[in-house]
């Protein structure tokens, strides 16, 4: 246990990670239960966030930026990760409804 | 009072996780998920994060966000269909991501969390700090990125664009 020290009052670290944990695990329900690939793309976003904040809490507890540092960096992948996503997307649904991402398995082995 | 406004942000965030992956249509999603960026920029500003903070709230939400809602715009409104083709596809995600959370709790049992380093917690997480840093120690990986957002530009553009063939 550690206990932070904000604004007078103690907030456990852990208390961060485990919201943190909480936002990962309704990301990757998201992920594995909805099939519109939109709302999938949206979970990532929320996983990503929630690895965020994992990043600052940590960083916050050792009081070392480099934590802050890579979260500024995940962000940043997490940008272009979203442009070049939803440009696939657009580019699919061009040609065709793809509503379901089960209609998206041409792909497959 | 901090413990107060820690709380309140958790439960809009873990409110607006809950509306990201249940409302039918994406565009409440995008909306819910703008409100668990708010709220996580909240508790950024907890933990002394005041550019990652600021960041949050101009690139996140505000940019990547509002990138989403055009899309979504764009596209029509579209609307999930009834149930898929994998059977049992709730009820194994559910057990998956309840495995997924206890193993995340028990390796929270377990941290040993290191003494912090010394900070001056007044310089902590202010542009400063972050500049001095993003500057000095990770100026390659700082320069990378460009080159990554770069890339990323280059490649929607060229997916975006329109058929030659189709014209």
């Amino acid at each position: 246990m550690s206990s932070l020290n904000i604004g007078g009052s103690q907030l456990d670290a852990s208390w961060f990670l485990l919201l943190s944990a909480v936002l990962f695990g309704l990301g990757a329900v998201g992920v594995l239960v909805r099939r519109n690939p939109l709302v999938i793309l949206i979970s990532i976003e929320l996983m990503l966030n929630a690895a965020n904040l994992t990043l600052v809490a940590f960083s916050r507890q050792l009081q070392n930026m480099e934590g802050q540092l890579f979260a500024l960096m995940s962000m940043t992948v997490a940008a272009a990760e979203a442009v070049v996503g939803l440009a696939i997307l657009v580019d699919i649904f061009r040609v065709r409804d793809a509503e379901d991402i089960d209609d998206l398995s041409e792909l497959r082995g | 009072m901090a413990i107060a406004v820690f709380f309140v942000a958790a439960a809009i965030a873990v409110l607006g996780g809950i509306g990201v992956i249940t409302f039918h249509q994406p565009i409440r999603s995008v909306l819910s998920l703008v409100l668990v960026m708010l709220a996580l920029s909240v508790i950024f500003l907890l933990l002394s994060a005041q550019f990652v903070f600021a960041v949050q709230i101009i690139v996140y939400a505000g940019a990547v966000m509002v990138l989403f809602l055009f899309v979504i715009t764009l596209l029509g409104p579209a609307r999930e269909l009834g149930r898929g083709r994998l059977r049992y596809q709730g009820w194994l995600s559910a057990v998956f991501v309840l495995v997924l959370l206890g193993l995340m709790w028990t390796m929270l049992q377990g941290v040993q969390y290191r003494q912090p380093d010394k900070a001056d917690l007044n310089f902590f997480g202010t542009v400063q700090a972050i500049a001095v840093g993003l500057f000095t120690t990770y100026l390659y990986p700082f320069e990378l990125t460009s080159i990554l957002l770069l890339v990323a530009a280059i490649g929607a553009i060229y997916l975006s664009r329109k058929h030659i063939d189709e014209l």
